[in-house]
Formats: C-alpha cells, sequence, structure tokens
C-alpha cells in the first residue's frame, strides 16, 4: 500500500519571493498531520501545491502512488478538498451541491444518489436539502464544505482550517466529524490556528516557519525541540532585570502577551532562574502551541 | 498545445452542463429578454426610426429598414449576448460566488473552466439566437419582414463560432478588470462601439469605420446573415467571421488563461 501522501523537496516562488523552501510532507492512511506555522509561513501555498492548485517549481508530489505533475487529473480522483472560504455553488439546494460536485469527477462516483443521502444523513444535513447553501449557518456550512469534499469517495483529505469562525459546539462537532473520517481510513491534512485543534486531532505536526519545515512530530516532541520543557508567565512590570538575564545566556526579548512574559526554558535554566529570582512571583507551567507561534513569530 | 485539448475532454463539458443546468431551472425567465429584446429592437430602430428612413440600397437594390436591420439584430444578439456572459456572468462566478474555486478542488482545471465559460457564452448565444430566429419567423409570417428564411437553421453554427470567440474576448476582461465597477470601461471603450459602430443598424460607408470593420467578426457575421437572409454575397463574410474568431479564440484563450493563472491561482 503506497503512502496517501508524498512530497518532496517541495519549493515554490510567487512574486519574486521563496514563499516555500524545500517542504517534505508525508501522510499515511488514517493519520491525520497537522500543518502549522504562523501567517505567511507558506501553509496556503504548501497546501495549495499538494491538492494541485500550484504547481511546485521544484520537487515532486505524489498521492496515492501518481505523481501530480505527471496525471493530476488521476491523482485529485483520490483527493477532496474543504478550502478555507466557502466555495459551494450557490446557484443550487445544499442537496444539489453534492451531486453537481460528484459531475466534476471521472470515474463518476457509483450510487450517487445513496452516497448523496448517506453524506446528507451523516453531517445532519437533512433538514436542510432544499436550502440554498448561503441560509445555513457556519457550523452547517462547514459540514456541507466537508461533504461535498467527500462526494466522491476520496482517499485524502485537505481541510484547510475547516473549524475558523466557528462556536465552540460547532466546532466541536467538526472534529467529532473529522476523527470519525480518520477512523475509517482517511489521510489528512489539516491547517488550523486553533492550537488545541492541531493537539486534539493531529497524529503528527509539521510546523512552517519562512517557508521550510522547522519541527516535526507529536505536539510534545514538536513542543520540546522548539519551545523547551517549560514556560515561566510572570508579569513583565516586576521583571526588569530579566532581559538582562536573557541576554546573558544569549537570548533575545521575551514573548509578551497583555503585559505578561511568557519564557521557555529547559528544567536547567528553570533551576537557574529559580536562584537568580527568589523573591519573584512567577508561573510555571508546560509549554504550548500558543508559545511556539509566540517564539516562531518573534523570530526574524 | 494543451490548452486546445482542454476544450475536447469531459471537464469542459461538465461545465458547460453545470451552466446550463442553473440555466434551464429558470427558463422562464432566461427565455424572455431574446424573445423581448429584438421585438423592441424592431419597433424602435425599425417602425420608429426606420419611419424617417426612405429607403436603403443592399447590393444595388431597395429594402425597407425592418427588413435591413433585422438580420443585424441576430448578429448583434450572438455578439451581446456571448460577451455580456463571460464578462458579467464569469466575473461574478469567480469573483463573487467563488464558483470557479470550488469548480478547481475536483478533477476540473483552470483551463477547463476557462474553455467552459467559452463555450458555455458561445452555447448560450447560440440559444438566443435561435430563438430570436423563432420571433423573425413570427415578424415574417405577420408580414412585418421580408426576408428568405430558407436558410436560417444554417446560422447558427457561424453564431456558435463566433459567439464562442466573443466569450474569449469577454473573459480577458473578466482576467483584467479589478472590480465589477471597472466593468464600464470594456463596455463603454470596447464592446459598445464593436457593436454599434459595425454594420449592425446602418451600412457603412465611411471609409474609417469601413477599414475598421474588416478586422470587426460582428461586422463580418451581419454582413453574412444579411446576404443570407435578404439575398446577396455571404460566402466573403462569412468565412471573414469565422476566421477572425478563430483568430480571437487562438490567441485570446491562452492569454486569458494566463491572466487568469495570475489572478485565481496567485501562480
Amino acid at each position: 500500500m503506497p503512502t496517501l501522501l508524498d512530497a518532496r523537496g517541495l519549493v515554490k516562488h510567487l512574486g519574486g519571493r521563496r514563499v516555500v523552501d524545500g517542504v517534505d510532507l508525508a501522510c499515511e492512511s488514517a493519520q491525520i498531520v497537522g500543518l502549522l506555522g504562523p501567517n505567511g509561513a507558506g501553509k496556503t501555498t504548501t497546501l495549495r501545491m499538494l491538492y494541485g492548485f500550484l504547481r511546485p517549481d521544484a520537487g515532486s508530489i505524489h498521492v496515492n502512488g501518481v505523481e501530480l505533475g505527471r496525471d493530476l487529473v488521476r491523482a485529485k480522483r483520490a483527493i477532496g478538498v474543504c478550502t478555507q472560504d466557502d466555495t459551494f455553488d450557490g446557484d443550487f439546494t445544499v442537496e444539489q451541491n453534492l451531486s453537481i460536485a460528484a459531475h466534476y469527477f471521472r470515474p463518476r462516483p457509483t450510487d450517487l444518489g445513496r452516497r448523496v443521502a448517506e453524506l446528507m444523513e451523516r453531517f445532519d444535513l437533512v433538514g436542510y436539502a432544499r436550502d440554498k447553501p448561503e441560509t445555513l449557518s457556519g457550523g452547517y456550512r462547514r459540514r456541507l464544505m466537508i461533504a461535498r469534499a467527500l462526494v466522491h469517495r476520496p482517499r485524502l483529505l485537505f481541510l484547510d482550517e475547516p473549524t475558523t469562525g466557528l462556536d465552540p459546539q460547532a466546532r466541536m462537532g467538526v472534529w467529532d466529524l473529522v476523527d470519525g473520517l480518520r477512523s475509517e481510513g482517511l489521510g489528512i491534512i489539516l491547517t488550523t490556528h486553533y492550537m488545541d485543534e492541531a493537539e486534539r486531532l493531529s497524529d503528527a505536526l509539521a510546523v512552517l516557519a519562512r517557508g521550510r519545515v522547522v519541527a516535526r512530530g507529536t505536539a510534545k516532541t514538536v513542543l520540546g525541540d522548539l519551545v523547551g520543557e517549560h514556560v515561566v508567565v510572570i508579569d513583565a512590570a516586576q521583571g526588569a532585570a530579566i532581559p538582562g538575564w536573557l541576554s546573558a545566556r544569549g537570548r533575545g526579548e521575551p514573548a509578551s502577551v497583555l503585559g505578561v512574559w511568557h519564557l521557555p526554558v529547559s528544567g536547567e535554566e528553570l533551576a537557574e532562574f529559580a536562584r537568580a529570582f527568589p523573591a519573584l512571583r512567577y508561573e510555571v507551567r508546560g509549554p504550548t502551541l500558543d508559545d511556539l507561534f509566540l517564539k516562531l513569530s518573534l523570530q526574524p | 498545445m494543451s490548452w486546445l485539448r482542454a476544450a475536447l475532454e469531459w471537464q469542459s463539458r461538465a461545465v458547460v452542463g453545470r451552466h446550463l443546468r442553473v440555466y434551464l431551472r429558470n427558463w422562464y425567465t432566461s427565455f424572455l429578454p431574446p424573445a423581448l429584446e429584438p421585438l423592441t429592437m424592431l419597433l424602435a430602430f425599425g417602425a420608429g426610426l426606420g419611419g424617417y428612413v426612405a429607403s436603403l440600397t443592399w447590393h444595388g437594390r431597395p429594402v425597407d429598414y425592418m427588413t435591413y436591420v433585422a438580420p443585424g439584430l441576430l448578429a448583434y444578439a450572438t455578439f451581446m449576448t456571448a460577451i455580456f456572459q463571460s464578462l458579467f456572468g464569469a466575473f461574478i462566478r469567480m469573483r463573487y460566488q467563488k464558483t470557479w474555486e470550488g469548480q478547481l478542488t475536483t478533477q476540473v482545471e483552470l483551463a477547463h473552466v476557462v474553455w467552459g465559460e467559452v463555450l458555455w457564452a458561445g452555447l448560450l448565444a447560440t440559444m438566443y439566437a435561435v430563438i430570436v430566429s423563432l420571433v423573425l419567423v413570427g415578424l415574417q409570417i405577420a408580414g412585418v419582414l421580408s426576408l428568405d428564411l430558407r436558410w436560417l437553421p444554417a446560422l447558427w453554427p457561424a453564431s456558435f463560432v463566433a459567439a464562442c470567440g466573443f466569450g474569449a474576448l469577454g473573459l480577458l476582461f473578466t482576467a483584467i478588470v479589478p472590480t465589477i465597477d471597472h466593468m464600464n470601461l470594456p463596455v463603454f471603450l470596447v464592446v459598445l462601439p464593436m457593436g454599434m459602430l459595425s454594420s449592425t443598424y446602418f451600412p457603412l460607408e465611411h471609409p474609417v469605420l469601413v477599414a475598421l470593420n474588416l478586422a470587426n467578426p460582428l461586422h463580418h457575421l451581419c454582413q453574412a446573415f444579411r446576404g443570407v437572409l435578404i439575398g446577396g454575397p455571404a460566402a466573403g463574410h462569412l468565412a471573414g467571421a469565422l476566421l477572425l474568431s478563430a483568430l480571437l479564440l487562438a490567441v485570446l484563450v491562452p492569454l486569458d488563461l494566463r491572466l487568469l493563472r495570475r489572478r485565481v491561482l496567485g501562480d
């Protein structure tokens, strides 16, 4: 069984800038790979190359054993795409959106009527079958977008920020659906800005910064490699001496959020910190992906 | 030449099929404009303005203005339908409805979307031409027109080819105008002059207009339709219309594709 997605050495220039710079990415069946990174890291461009919107300047992409550059149409038969923006067809009803999408695939999905009914049921869209998609709430629009991406029974699904703008209940509804799809054997590439979403759903993470993968692995490995073992949280107003302490260790300014510094440290550094500032009041917590984003966004 | 091959691939037909499905669902409103427009135009230009035109000479014989203008209306309907569909219809689907982006997440590629729009402009304009033809037949039966309608159906394939060329021209503007408000520029600078200053409504006599219209496929389409429906030489103009339309397709479709690749895909 070939790897569902095998991308190697992807490079893309846009507007004279090297936006993606040698990205490798792989995804197996029944696996969710989270693609993370701050704005401008090259996530969307990478994703657009992976699902065939953009041609890479260098590198190769194989989907289910088929090279995208050689047989794009065949490779795309195995791909389902849920874009970040709603791109359903506003001239058709919710139900028709699923059937019209199926007409853009060859071989045509077998038993289409049953497939559409099954997706309508599964994504809880039956009550809206004859409505226009724009009348749906944000959560149901996302459900329709994901259902549409699945109508032709793809093996690899791309979800580009699938829960952006949704309320917590709707987000968790989408998580359940995505989790269910993984358990059925679908490979899923997920981009998100929600760190809890990436941590809960992803089996593996790839973190992009300035067009390169700067870390990959489980959330725990990535955080340990890039952030540190602990994060010291301290009121910036109390810590006038801290920048000097950091500077002596060759480190820059700590990340500041609403007047509070979040200072990633190793176990050894934490002990040194405690010795250096015995009178300070601070909190020590485990690192999160938010810390990772803050750190990456501070890097030049 | 993969851009050319895409015209014949199933994805382009699937895109046309989608547009046709939307159109036929609203058939009762969709069929009204092409039926009413020639009636209004014939009333305005034929019965109204035509009343002030004593007579027109067509290849050495006098014809009444209504009869002169009727083939022009058939060609004009082909032109305007195709160009407005690929201008406003395609722009709305690309920019506001995001229909193109949805199609591109499937096995449809941008070349198919572009050809789908061009072929749909051709098909829709031909359907309009058929409806206008039926109106002309009705007016002929009512004794308003004096046309030779034997070869009328033979004009429809020519309408299709020319409309595909006009569709490619409309898509060029769709590819370059920044917002829908900027559509006024191509409409008033290119589309209306091309439509009104051809031989649609009056015979061309000014040497500058005559020279300019040698390169205007709409002018040749009008004259070919007149040749067939009123009587007179048609083959040269028909060849001119078809060749210029083919040239528009050969030059503009690859250019549209290139510009739209940048605009839609950011590539």
